[in-house]
């Protein structure tokens, strides 16, 4: 379970947009580009509206998605937490749910990409919260 | 119009460090702020570094190949070390690093240069060479490709070379978490105890923030892995003209280099170039300037004699 939940409302009242990571090129492997069209129905919805996920720490996060004429859509991709306005990011909290939201979106991609190479390259590159493999 | 301006402007102007007293300085390419170091006289030997070094990789080789009487010319790629860093991955393309290292070159007019590409410098500087032949004497080439498929099993593999630098995961993991000038460099060394105090750090702190470590992850996304791949068409131009040439190359390898072993790409530039002398072989993974950089400066000094004719 990757903890990852999509949330259709979202109240932003009192809230502030984190910008907490940017992709400029989400069709690299144009498998994730496919990914976010299907789980945020890109196709109908385009430019509308944000996508909104709730991850592990209970914080709500909005995927704003970027298009760039010439390129199909989506492009790029950033993902802002929603935050209450005058209150700084939990940057361990931010860190932690990303990863989440990692998994979760590796997992939806699926194919050949696979949430255990994910977890392995995290424990590759000793991504702080992992515990090596025993 | 130019990418806007990412936190790279917050860095000193002037490096200072005990193994790096070089003067810096910059020249503006392509809209870039671009920093190098220029230092002795004479014939020009051009040092290129690839991801995520900068110049500090070539700290072992400035003072023996000035001292044997070259200058000596360091250039930071645009993105990485002291140069300005454009935090748009659009700001970045293989073409568009090689005319960054023309600019500059044609700026300090260089002439007769000997190119040493290691890493992403092999593209661009092998680049940079068959398209301006006339300032180009000779090549040293080291752990680097330039042709287009496959440049190496490993890159085609998931884990942990594709996943690294996936959508998103890419500027997680080696944006918010610099693991490529960190664990990355560390892995790709022999002596790691060695490298852990004496760089490391050093090629973290050039990259403070995650914007500015965007190129550690873009890079990535330039190999070629099918033919639909976006410079696809400037390696196989690079392959070709590199045929084509006859410039007096060396190619020296890391006996321990996994990424770019010696057995395959060494011996493909020797097909490419079958005058070139070596392959020589050192101690080095694939950063191998940092467990054999003074070896390696001898070796180059060996080789540019003995184009000059002279006996050491």
């Amino acid at each position: 379970m990757s903890g990852i939940e999509i949330v259709q409302s979202v109240d932003l009242d009192g809230k502030r947009r984190a910008l907490v990571l940017n992709e400029d090129r989400v069709g690299h492997y144009p498998e994730f580009r496919e990914f976010f069209v299907r789980r945020f129905a890109l196709e109908r919805n385009g430019l509308s509206r944000p996508g909104y996920v709730r991850a592990p720490s209970g914080m709500t996060y909005a995927l704003v998605f970027v298009g760039r004429s010439g390129e199909p859509f989506p492009d790029g991709l950033e993902i802002h937490a929603l935050v209450d306005a005058l209150e700084p990011l939990n940057e361990a909290d931010v860190d932690t749910d990303l990863w989440a939201f990692m998994r979760w979106m590796i997992e939806g991609v699926g194919g050949p990409w696979r949430v255990e190479d994910l977890d392995a390259t995290g424990e590759l590159y000793q991504l702080p919260f992992l515990r090596p493999r025993a | 119009m130019k990418a806007e301006q990412g936190p790279s402007q917050e860095l000193p102007a002037r490096f200072v460090h005990e193994q790096w007293p070089y003067r810096p300085r910059f020249k503006r390419v392509n809209g870039w702020r671009m920093h190098y170091i220029d230092e002795g006289t004479g014939d020009p030997v051009v040092l290129l570094h690839g991801n995520p070094a900068w110049g500090f990789l070539y700290r072992a080789f400035v003072e023996p190949l000035v001292a044997a009487g070259r200058r000596v010319i360091v250039p930071d790629m645009v993105g990485f070390g002291l140069s300005e860093k454009p935090v748009r991955e659009q700001a970045h393309t293989l073409d568009g690093h090689i005319a960054n290292l023309t600019g500059l070159l044609r700026q300090l007019d260089v002439q007769n240069a000997t190119m040493v590409c290691h890493d992403w410098g092999g593209p661009t500087g092998l680049g940079f060479a068959l398209s301006n032949r006339e300032r180009v004497r000779a090549l040293v080439i080291m752990s680097t490709w330039a042709w287009p498929l496959p440049p190496a099993e490993f890159h085609t593999r998931i884990f942990p070379w594709r996943m690294m630098h996936a959508p998103l995961v890419g500027p997680y993991l080696l944006g918010r978490h610099n693991a490529l000038a960190g664990r990355g460099m560390y892995l790709s060394v022999v002596d790691r105890k060695k490298f852990r105090n004496t760089a490391q750090s050093v090629y973290e702190s050039v990259l403070p923030d995650p914007g500015s470590r965007l190129l550690t992850w873009t890079w990535p996304r330039w190999i070629p892995l099918d033919h639909t791949a976006r410079a696809m068409q400037r390696f196989e131009w690079l392959e070709r003209e590199l045929k084509k040439s006859n410039f007096p190359a060396l190619l020296v390898w890391g006996r321990e280099d996994e990424v770019f072993d010696y057995k395959t790409f060494a011996t493909r530039f020797k097909e490419l170039l079958p005058h070139a002398e070596g392959p020589e072989l050192v101690t080095g993974r694939h950063f191998l300037q940092e467990d054999s950089g003074a070896e390696i400066a001898a070796k180059i000094n060996g080789f540019l004699d003995r184009l000059d004719g002279k006996q050491r």
